[in-house]
């Protein structure tokens, strides 16, 4: 990042010893899981633990954009998700694409006569679209042939899409809980329009094989799942700092603002609809980046992925782990979504009760439930507020 | 003295009820104005339309020398236009330290880029220091608003409203909930600022408006009932029989 016209990089971090902490923190934890990684050194990590902690990186990511929306300017967005979830279909586009397309050349390349770049489309559309009953390309794939358009969309398509209806809804002057409501319903709305089987984008089958990168096919799966890691944590570090800059300053001081009165931010003279439009779409993006590096390390992506409960998972992370403080909201998404995935993925031991058996498949929803509830009633400030008893300053 | 914002024949009825009725006002600068009434005279409805909060039924509120309507105005246009308003119960950023709450008063650019790269100088910390000093707060820069007595918090948005340097303060109660040495500090402080630009201060307390030694205008049933020196409107028997004689 250059922003020469800001203060010194230096002066920032010297005055936010908490992100220059937080900074430290995540490369060692860098650096410890590529020893450990079967990629890269001691192989004590499998590769799908590798790939499953690189896309909780990504989540902490999306929980920290979810932290300067809602936690410090007040916006209940329950829609991040949705924009999380169009990062990953925009950057699986082109992973699909590609990778199609060089197992049609390839099995063309027999052919007696050289196929002509129709027929290798028609092949491709075929290949991807057969499952969904067409043989077409559908428009929006229209640039998936191209990795840095299809970077770019990743941040345009959810961009304007924050952009317009952010602009909509704050010019209404919709906040609060009818604002929560709006954003559940952009995300409804866009979940079952995926799941058709004509929007173009393969219905309730998603898009699937995200793992494998055109390109680098020779390079195995476990290099690969590191690679992806590295990219998680260097993008959750970037955006880190983005946010801890933005809400540190003046900046942030007139957002904390608008979250705790804006009709008096108003009455200073600041377009309040502007602000709060600023940091919807700027979020919205981070979480799209944040999508687009999930998605490859997931290995597939269909529409359920943006159910709305997605979205409220988010908030829960964020408030389990403490709002309004950046690093609270990482503790929060990393905590919740690692023991999400040892409770259901079957790594938590049943509890055999006799008359009952406790499986945690079933039963791990009720102690999230619970656990939500106690962080409420005795942590209000979240566990990242646990940090506050540490450093209390007389 | 030119005639800065000019209030005429605006109306507002709220289901049915009457706020503002046929009301018209004139306030030059620089001027301090007192606006006295009973409860439920419009006082307040008067400054949320002049602020943009409220949209009068009928009636125009022209602003400055290029006679501009407010009345098509955002809030946030109008307070960017040269209006500051203090409101009756003291409205302070409470999670946020009196430095916080004066630096962002500060009258710079407003928009969200200009915020976010804006750098801190020592000029602004002057001011903000300035303020403070002003507002009897200098010892409490770093303190949370929240952590301020009653009286501190009215002077701190009093302070805010200076650090926007306007060129109108309407400051609704200013000496609600002050003991006597605070209402003379708060007296002293409205009187200099009513030096340079207008100022109108709603007021319940006689003998905080008899300081202010200023002409008054007194509202009624949503119009102007009297206006001139507090003697004048005192002695006036309308104003005794509504107000005074209660």
């Amino acid at each position: 990042m250059s922003e020469p016209e800001i203060a010194p990089r230096k002066r920032f971090l010297a005055e936010n010893p908490s992100a220059l902490r937080f900074i430290g923190c995540l490369a060692l934890f860098t650096l410890g899981v590529t020893v450990l990684s079967e990629g890269f050194g001691l192989a004590f990590l499998s590769t799908s633990m590798v790939k499953i902690l690189g896309m909780t990186l990504c989540l902490c990511l999306i929980a920290v954009a979810m932290d300067v929306v809602w936690g410090y300017c007040g916006i209940l967005s329950l829609g991040h998700f949705a924009f999380f979830g169009l990062g990953g279909y925009a950057i699986g586009m082109w992973l699909m694409y590609a990778r199609t397309e060089g197992i049609v050349v390839q099995s063309l390349a027999a052919a007696p006569i050289p196929p002509t770049p129709t027929e290798i489309e028609n092949a491709i559309a075929t290949q991807i679209f057969g499952v969904v009953g067409s043989n077409e390309l559908p428009f929006v794939w229209g640039f998936a042939h191209s990795l840095p358009l299809q970077l770019l969309l990743v941040l345009l398509v959810p961009g304007l899409l924050a952009l317009i209806f952010g602009w909509l809804a704050f010019r209404s002057r919709v906040t609060g809980v009818y604002l929560s409501i709006l954003t559940q319903a952009m995300t409804l709305a866009l979940s079952l329009y995926l799941f058709q089987n004509d929007t173009g984008l393969r219905g309730n089958n998603g898009l699937s094989g995200l793992q494998n990168i055109p390109g680098l096919l020779h390079l195995s799966q476990s290099t690969l799942a590191i690679w992806f890691f590295w990219a998680s944590a260097l993008a959750l570090g970037l955006g880190y700092l983005l946010f801890a800059w933005l809400v540190s300053g003046k900046f942030g001081s007139v957002i904390r603002a608008i979250r705790d009165n804006e009709a008096r931010v108003r009455f200073l003279g600041y377009d309040v609809e502007r602000y709060k439009l600023v940091i919807f779409t700027l979020t919205a993006v981070v979480s799209a980046i944040a999508g687009a590096l999930y998605y490859p390390q997931a290995g597939i992506i269909n529409p359920a992925e943006i159910a709305p409960i997605a979205s409220i998972y988010l908030a829960v992370w964020v408030a389990i782990g403490g709002r309004g403080r950046l690093y609270g909201a990482v503790i929060g998404a990393a905590a919740v979504s690692l023991s999400s995935s040892w409770f259901t993925g079957g790594g938590a031991p049943s509890i055999n009760l006799g008359f009952y058996t406790i499986l945690w498949t079933d039963w791990w929803l009720v102690l999230l439930g619970l656990g939500f509830v106690a962080v409420t009633l005795f942590f209000p400030r979240g566990i990242g507020g646990l940090f506050d008893y540490l450093v209390r300053k007389p | 003295m030119t005639t800065l914002l000019e209030v005429s024949g605006i109306s507002v009825t709220f289901d049915g009820f009457r706020a503002i009725n046929n009301l018209s006002i004139q306030i030059a600068e620089p001027e301090l104005r007192a606006v006295i009434g009973p409860n439920g005279a419009g006082k307040t409805t008067f400054m949320d339309i002049v602020t943009g909060k409220t949209r009068p039924d009928e009636g125009r509120v022209i602003w400055g020398e290029k006679s501009v309507s407010l009345l098509g105005m955002s809030e946030s246009q109008i307070a960017r236009a040269g209006i500051g308003r203090k409101f009756q119960k003291p409205t302070v950023f409470e999670t946020q330290t009196v430095r916080e709450n004066l630096a962002m008063a500060l009258h710079n650019k407003r928009g969200p880029f200009d915020v976010l790269f804006y750098r801190r100088s020592k000029a602004a910390a002057a001011r903000v220091a300035e303020l403070a000093e002003e507002i009897g707060l200098l010892d409490a820069l770093s303190r949370r608003a929240g952590e301020l007595s009653h009286g501190q918090k009215q002077w701190l948005e009093i302070g805010m409203l200076l650090a926007q340097d306007p060129r109108l303060l309407l400051v609704d109660e200013p000496a609600a909930g002050m003991t006597p040495a605070e209402r003379e500090h708060t007296t002293d402080i409205l009187k200099r600022a009513a030096e340079t630009r207008a100022v109108v201060v709603i007021e319940h307390d006689m003998e905080f408006v008899r300081r202010l030694g200023c002409k008054v205008t007194v509202l009624h049933e949503g119009s102007v009932l009297a206006e001139g020196s507090l003697d004048h409107v005192t002695r006036n028997q309308q104003v005794i029989d509504v107000y005074l004689g209660r």
